[in-house]
């Protein structure tokens, strides 16, 4: 009786110790990585930090002196009918999805509805928008601010391009007082160095 | 409770006994904390602080509870999409915009600030406190006797005791709802509006639940039932309790609609905005038809139009070109109404008509935030067509 039960502890302990806990990873400067499990590349102009937990299958968070406090979320390919990150629930909670229709002036509206629904906040204003080049393609550049459950004024600035029926696009989302007026040229050139492959 | 249905009358409020202080360890803690959790509500950036709006709302408690009580609340109305309002012990009273976009007249949000001040005047959140500490406490020491005396049938009767102490703790929150709701429409019934309101507005609660589990494809929610954990008492009931705590006498008194109406026009679009993106179709598209009752507006055809292109089916594209229309037909100067016509039109592939009603967006709003953005789309499509 003993033994399948020792042979099944051992072998726990053995997947255990081949898995190495999700941890945060470190992007060095000047060398190239592909973001968010997808065909985008980046090769970033100064260090960063990868956060281990991704909000979404097709998202990923880099940032520079933590979460929250400086945030620039890559969206790799998000295909039509899928929603930016992960649902709640994908019954009750659902969140708005990119769709086969989605125009690039919809895209602020869609990261709009995705916070507004994802947080269950109101104070969300997108302050400008405008055509921008972004992954060689052309894109849309756009600026926004919201209030977070932190009760703390965000700023934001996203750039977005569509290639080949698939979304991809960067965020920065940072405190309006400090980070992000500090951050956002760092934002600005490690978005210049993504390319698609 | 169907039992409750049967419900004489509420009576009139006792007489105020004057500004409260608190009493006790627990309640002058409770008070402290509450105090600063104030101060920093005072500073928040979500805080709505337009004088007009903030005089209306504590008018309207004032009309409700009586102007000697309503000098012991304080409130504050926030920027929160949800159904909610909240009174805490110190007089701190949160109203949520979610609740203001939900309301249809004064009565009605009399009703909801009366059933808050209930709670105040009766001091639930000290009672609550207390006897969750009672529960608890009783819980660890038969924790203890039953590790001393550690058999099955000393374990099974520690579970049982659990479970009654649980169900205890939860019902005595239902319990507390009861009495507040007994409260507030014994104000309502003291006052000059029409208490029967009240229970209206349990209804359209149910009927805004329902659509948006129809939207959802869940079946229709359960109104009757009271679940082991619920903290308030089922919809149904209330609606029931409400209508028959309500003064016979006072059915022919005003529920000053339109005077709610009037307080609300600035800020309507901003609360419906916030609602249609939240991605709830079939409660937004209630509440839409809700406020529609007393006639459509620009605004609320543009929300309707915002809210179907948000969905974005083929259909819903179609629907939404419809509903843009409506609003500029009702006030030609609503330039996003253009917009969102545009955006409809081209997106269903009516590419000269779609061009036209963004010449007429740019045209009414030449420094739009995204008017760059269109012109970039209209050269688009003037090539592609």
């Amino acid at each position: 009786m003993k033994r399948p039960l020792w042979t099944f502890l051992w072998a726990g302990m053995a997947i255990c110790a081949a898995t190495p806990l999700a941890a945060n990873a470190y992007r060095e400067k000047g060398i190239a990585v592909a973001v968010a499990d997808s065909a985008l590349m980046v090769t970033p102009t100064r260090d960063w930090n990868r956060l281990a937990q991704r909000p979404g299958k097709k998202a990923e968070i880099w940032t520079l002196d933590g979460e929250q406090l400086n945030d620039v979320c890559w969206y790799g390919g998000i295909a039509p009918g899928e929603p930016l990150i992960r649902e709640r629930s994908r019954k009750r909670e659902p969140l708005p999805k990119f769709t086969r229709t989605t125009l690039l002036p919809e895209i602020p509206e869609l990261l709009e509805a995705t916070y507004r629904t994802g947080k269950q906040i109101a104070a969300f204003t997108i302050t400008g928008s405008e055509p921008d080049h972004f992954l060689g393609q052309e894109a849309v550049r756009f600026t926004y601010e919201y209030i977070d459950n932190d009760d703390l004024p965000r700023k934001g600035h996203g750039r977005a391009a569509i290639v080949k029926g698939l979304l991809y696009m960067a965020t920065f989302d940072a405190p309006r007082l400090y980070y992000f007026d500090r951050s956002f040229q760092d934002f600005q050139a490690l978005t210049d160095s993504a390319t698609l492959h | 409770m169907a039992s409750s249905g049967s419900a004489k009358v509420a009576p009139p409020p006792p007489p105020y006994a004057g500004a409260y202080q608190p009493q006790g360890v627990d309640e002058i803690g409770f008070w402290k904390e509450d105090d600063e959790s104030e101060r920093a509500l005072a500073n928040s950036p979500i805080l709505i602080r337009d004088e007009a709006l903030n005089a209306y709302v504590r008018g309207v408690l004032c009309a409700t509870v009586g102007h000697d009580r309503c000098k012991a609340a304080r409130v504050y109305i926030l920027r929160t999409p949800v159904f909610q309002a909240t009174m805490s012990p110190n007089g701190t009273l949160r109203v949520f915009s979610g609740l203001l976009l939900r309301i249809h007249n004064e009565a009605e949000l009399g009703a909801v600030l009366g059933h808050e001040f209930g709670h105040f005047e009766k001091r639930h959140s000290i009672a609550r406190f207390g006897a969750k500490r009672a529960g608890t406490d009783l819980l660890s020491w038969a924790a203890v006797l039953t590790a001393m005396a550690n058999n099955s049938q000393t374990r099974a009767s520690f579970n049982d005791l659990q479970l009654s102490i649980y169900g205890r703790l939860f019902r005595f929150s239902r319990d507390n709802e009861r009495e507040a709701d007994l409260l507030g429409i014994g104000y309502l019934n003291a006052s000059t509006l029409r208490p029967q309101t009240a229970s209206m507005i349990w209804q359209s609660q149910m009927a805004e639940a329902e659509a948006s589990a129809a939207a959802r494809g869940f079946k229709k929610p359960r109104f009757d039932q009271i679940a082991f954990f619920a903290s308030h008492p089922p919809e149904a009931e209330r609606a029931a309790t409400l209508a028959a705590l309500a003064a016979p006498d006072g059915a022919n008194r005003e529920d000053g609609a339109d005077r709610y109406a009037r307080a609300m026009a600035p800020w309507l679009p901003v609360f419906l905005d916030d609602q249609i993106k939240l991605n709830d179709f079939g409660a937004s598209d209630y509440i839409i038809g809700s406020l529609a009752r007393n006639g459509w507006t620009a605004s609320l055809w543009l929300a309707r139009g915002d809210l179907y292109r948000a969905r974005g089916n083929p259909r819903d594209l179609v629907n939404a070109a419809e509903f843009y229309a409506n609003a500029i037909a009702a006030d030609p100067s609503l330039a996003t109404a253009y917009r969102g016509l545009g955006l409809a039109q081209i997106k269903t592939g009516r590419l000269a008509e779609g061009r036209a009603a963004l010449r007429h967006y740019l045209e009414r709003k030449p420094d739009a935030p995204d008017a760059a953005m269109v012109r970039l789309l209209m050269a688009d499509k003037e090539g592609t067509q």
